[in-house]
């Protein structure tokens, strides 16, 4: 693969700008429709720098993402936001460490329901939690306007595809890239594999941690039930899958497919929409097997990874 | 040939002309949980809210301050996800520019959607949501009419049970927020009253197999049981509770028995059994009350949720009453919403703040398969009746 | 809190055993033989149940009866979604090589599919089906008779299976795969048919224990979820492919809810179920059964 080409540079510059206009120019409605476009790239973007990088798909995220919440709950208004969000943020990067040494064990479709428990788990603690604190949902009055989210969320969102992007090509991500072929001959090639898995891990976590906690704000309410719901994690794992796991384009391209296909549908065949989600899925395993970016990369550059692109004068 | 066409052409623009002036629909827009978590209790609230749609549009329209006008509903689905309500009705108001609102399915939608009212200024009725938490949303934009409220629950129960000479209790409680919520009143007016509380326990909501905390519940021998239980749990609670044996005069069972396939599934395992709900058909006093559960009845095919969906239905009705009276505006309405009082299946219901000032909060007994009102005594249909052993 | 010796609870264990085992033992069938994760296999316990209902309240049979047709029904519809998706599916090399996570879209997608175009025929009020509810007593032991019919049944299906892949040859064959791919094409079986019948007998599976369960709570276009993780959860902790193993997990599950629950208290159900099921896997990797190659 070449270096970075300077069309698809300007490609991530352009979205990234169309969204920083956003707030200027769309009524409150499709602002909302951005906040929540930006959390799922922010959210499967993180996803994929571990279980794209590293083939340990986890069904599982979701627990970051109410860990991340509930932090944030618990602290509104005794801390101020910019520590609260980033703590949450941290937390959840600590809890991923400290669960990562044991769950990191497991392999496979082992490691995919053992992190579905785990966010199960994770849900019913805090919901014991709620329930000896005698809470039951909790209300936050004041929440921060969806103006001042969204800005949060575009940096998330920026954050978490510079990341993946900078990951993809770094020694760190080739070395998760590795395990993903080959746990045990990436080992024997002298990769730091337990380091390497724990650190994907925790930073897989940071940035959903933080999503939570701006998303509990922008309902500004809270329960655990909704907050460590598994649809969350499902639809991280979609998207990614259907963009395209293994490159920062990718989490981009699934989002903004299912955002905007739920859009669509959402006006037009409201009772349907969920039954042609579900059939584009099916349609999408069985003819774009590599994702949205893995098709659109190919077709660049040709199976053989030698650059197809034709001269203007012939027709594609 | 092309004069008679012009001519055509001319009839039908001035017949639909005179037609768009003549009559354009009401739009009502709402949300609903039609899948995910909730879908399961949503269709008890839709059907009461097309139940009224078509009796309205059946009688000629809407009356909006004079004119009549038919309605119709701009329906989205939330996937009980309250942020996913928050959304919606942002698009309902500023994008499908509805002209009025109907309330979601749930307490956590309310919520949700209590904000977005309020920052657009636009009036909406509430329905099925119940917590004391909605005391603290500002009142203006949204108003509650149900009656069953955490904290008067414990303590109209406890007084209930007192009546009926109660003196011990064993309490159950889903971990989910309203039971949580009513068990936080439950056990001090409880233990304020002197009655003694055998068993306390509380479950996941996911819970497969009440054995172990039944069989407990049969050797302390209370005297009551209350089982604040969500549907799923309801059922399992009333099916191993027969199994096991275990019997009390007094059965509370808290969501589940209004639903029309409860009284369908345990036929007279169900008699005895107390439950909420402000609304019976069997009200004389309330007019309204019986034509709206038999037209239920034969439109579904079912009976109607003897909670939710009078409830729903009753936020239809003040929605129709107020804007006969002040059209469509905002400011209007929230005025008469706010002040007047209103004719209702479930008698006569006045606002004060957010909350309903006239209907007090009862309890419905199931007799012989029929949902009597049998507290307060001051609005009860039927005497209550202590409940009998299990069938077997 | 309750008497742990009580055959009240053993009941209740082995029923709750029982069906967790069930659940399970179609998903293992499937996921054995062809390393498909079914994340719809909860859909077709939800049309199994539906099934019962509808044979009940419009035809007057009862879910016993409709029972082998239900299972024949639910068979065929499997049978028709591995020719429709999955021949192709397992054909195809690229997708072949990720058919984990392939599947795993898939049967979502599915499972959305299924799910919704339930509740838009069916609406998604809860229905329910009143039957064999009334009690049976010995002593101080409460049995409803559908509980006991559950029990009963799914314990005789799960040994019928086990039996069925011992010594039947076409079971023998079906072991086989579940063991070694590879060598059992080259020993010249016929891969095809095995999986065919595999994915007919899991989907079966999935729709006998809807009709049982549609006798013991509410029957929604939903409810299938949870039958779902239910059973991933059982295969999982017994291991993969194991179905001995399945079996075993599931009734560890059923005694953890039932005898469990009364060692600690209700509140720790779910946290006790969670919190067993990640230990064990966390010292055992590859589940209580499960073998030691870890299937890619």
């Amino acid at each position: 693969m070449t270096g970075p080409r300077a069309s698809s540079l300007a490609i991530y510059f352009a979205a990234a700008a169309a969204m920083a206009l956003l707030p200027f120019l769309a009524g409150t409605y499709y602002l909302g429709v951005g906040l929540a476009l930006l959390s799922w790239i922010a959210l499967a973007q993180s996803w994929v720098l571990l279980s794209g990088m590293t083939g340990y798909i986890s069904l599982g995220h979701a627990m970051f993402y109410g860990l991340g919440g509930y932090l944030t709950v618990l602290t509104w208004q005794q801390w101020p936001l910019w520590i609260s969000l980033p703590a949450a943020g941290f937390a959840a990067a600590v809890a991923a460490l400290l669960l990562g040494w044991p769950v990191l064990r497991v392999r496979g479709p082992y490691f995919v329901i053992l992190t579905y428990g785990l966010a199960e788990l994770m849900k019913f603690v805090v919901i014991d939690i709620e329930a000896k604190l005698g809470k039951f949902g909790r209300l936050l009055m004041g929440a921060p306007s969806l103006e001042t989210l969204y800005w949060i969320m575009l940096a998330l969102a920026l954050v978490a595809t510079l990341a993946t992007y900078l990951v993809r090509r770094s020694r760190f991500g080739a070395g998760l890239r590795a395990i993903r072929e080959n746990e045990e001959a990436a080992e024997t090639l002298g990769v730091p594999v337990v380091r390497f898995k724990l650190f994907a891990f925790a930073a897989s976590a940071f940035i959903p941690g933080i999503v939570g906690g701006t998303m509990a704000l922008r309902t500004a309410y809270f329960e655990p039930f909704q907050a460590f719901n598994p649809v969350v994690s499902f639809t991280i794992v979609v998207m990614a899958m259907i963009g395209g796991s293994d490159d920062a384009p990718g989490p981009i391209l699934g989002a903004l497919l299912l955002v905007v296909l739920q859009e669509l549908l959402w006006v037009n065949a409201p009772e349907l929409y969920l039954i042609i989600l579900g059939l584009a899925l099916i349609g999408f395993v069985l003819f774009v097997p590599d994702g949205l970016h893995g098709r659109l990369s190919r077709k660049r550059h040709g199976s053989d990874g030698r650059s197809r692109e034709r001269p203007r004068e012939h027709p594609a | 040939m092309k004069r008679l066409l012009a001519g055509l052409v001319a009839i039908t623009g001035f017949a639909l002309a005179i037609g768009a002036q003549a009559a354009e629909p009401v739009r009502i827009g709402f949300s609903l949980a039609q899948t995910g978590l909730f879908a399961a209790a949503a269709p008890s609230q839709l059907n009461a809210y097309e139940l009224w749609r078509d009796q309205v549009n059946a009688a000629g329209g809407l009356d909006v301050a004079g004119e009549l006008r038919m309605i119709e509903f701009v329906m989205y689905d939330d996937r009980s996800d309250p942020s996913e309500a928050v959304r919606i009705y942002e698009k309902l108001i500023t994008e499908d520019q509805v002209d009025l609102l109907l309330a979601p399915w749930g307490t956590p939608h309310h919520f949700a959607v209590a904000g977005v009212v309020e920052k657009h200024g636009f009036p909406m009725v509430g329905n099925s949501a119940a917590s004391v938490q909605l005391r603290d949303i500002n009142p203006g934009n949204i108003w509650f009419p149900t009656s069953a409220i955490p904290d008067l629950m414990a303590v109209e129960l406890v007084a209930m049970m007192q009546s009926q000479g109660v003196t011990s209790v064993a309490l159950i409680a889903n971990q989910l927020p309203f039971s949580l919520e009513i068990k936080q009143f439950l056990v001090p007016a409880l233990e304020a009253a002197g009655i003694a509380i055998l068993v306390n326990d509380e479950y996941p909501p996911d819970v497969q197999d009440m054995t172990a905390m039944l069989s407990g519940i049969r050797t302390a021998a209370p005297d009551a049981i209350v089982a604040l239980s969500y549907p799923s749990d309801s059922v399992l609670y009333m099916n191993q509770a027969r199994e096991v044996g275990v019997n009390a005069p007094f059965h509370f069972v808290l969501v589940g028995p209004t639903i029309d396939f409860f009284a369908g599934m345990f036929g007279p395992s169900l008699d005895g059994v107390v439950t909420i709900g402000h609304w019976s058909p069997y009200k004389t006093e309330w007019a309204r009350a019986r034509p709206f559960f038999d037209a239920y009845v034969e439109k579904y095919g079912t009976t109607p949720d003897y909670l939710d969906s009078a409830l729903a239905y009753m936020s239809c009705e003040i929605l129709q009453q107020a804007v006969a009276v002040a059209g469509l505006d905002h400011d209007r309405l929230r005025e008469v919403i706010a002040l007047d009082t209103f004719d209702t299946i479930n008698g006569p219901v006045k606002f004060e703040g957010v909350s309903n000032a006239t209907t007090p909060t009862s309890f419905l007994q199931f007799q012989g398969g029929e949902a009597h009102l049998v507290w307060p005594e001051s609005v009860a249909t039927a005497p209550y009746q202590p409940k009998e052993a299990w069938p077997q | 809190m309750a008497d742990l010796l009580s055959t009240q609870l053993l009941f209740a264990a082995l029923v709750t055993g029982a069906l967790y085992g069930l659940t399970a033992l179609g998903l293992n069938l499937v996921y054995g033989t062809m390393r498909l994760l079914n994340i719809a296999h909860g859909e077709f316990v939800m049309l199994g149940a539906f099934a019962a209902f509808w044979a009940f309240t419009l035809a007057d049979i009862p879910p016993l009866v409709a029972l082998p047709f239900i299972v024949l029904l639910t068979a065929a519809a499997g049978l028709a979604i591995y020719r429709g998706l999955f021949r192709g599916l397992l054909r195809n090399p690229r997708l072949a090589e990720r058919i984990e996570s392939n599947s795993l879209l898939l049967f979502f997608g599915l499972s959305i599919v299924l799910q919704n175009v339930a509740a838009a025929l069916f609406t998604a009020t809860p229905r329910a089906l009143p039957y064999l509810d009334s009690i049976i007593r010995i002593g101080d032991l409460g049995m409803a008779t559908d509980r006991l019919a559950t029990l009963i049944i799914a314990a005789s299906v799960a040994l019928a299976i086990v039996l069925f892949l011992r010594f039947n040859l076409l079971g023998l064959a079906i072991k086989a795969l579940i063991q070694n791919r590879e060598a059992t094409q080259i020993v010249g079986i016929d891969v095809e048919k095995i999986q065919r019948t595999s994915f007919a007998l899991g989907f079966g599976l999935a729709g006998l224990a809807g009709g049982l369960v549609s006798m013991l709570g509410q029957i929604t276009p939903f409810m299938g979820f949870p039958y779902t993780i239910t059973a991933f959860v059982v295969i999982i902790l017994g291991g993969l492919g194991n179905l001995g193993g399945g079996l075993i997990a599931g009734l560890l599950l059923g005694i953890l809810e039932t005898y469990g629950v009364a060692l600690t208290s209700t509140n720790y159900r779910s946290i006790l179920i969670y919190g067993v099921f990640i230990l064990i896997l966390v010292i055992r990797p590859q589940g209580l059964l499960g073998g030691r190659r870890i299937a890619r």
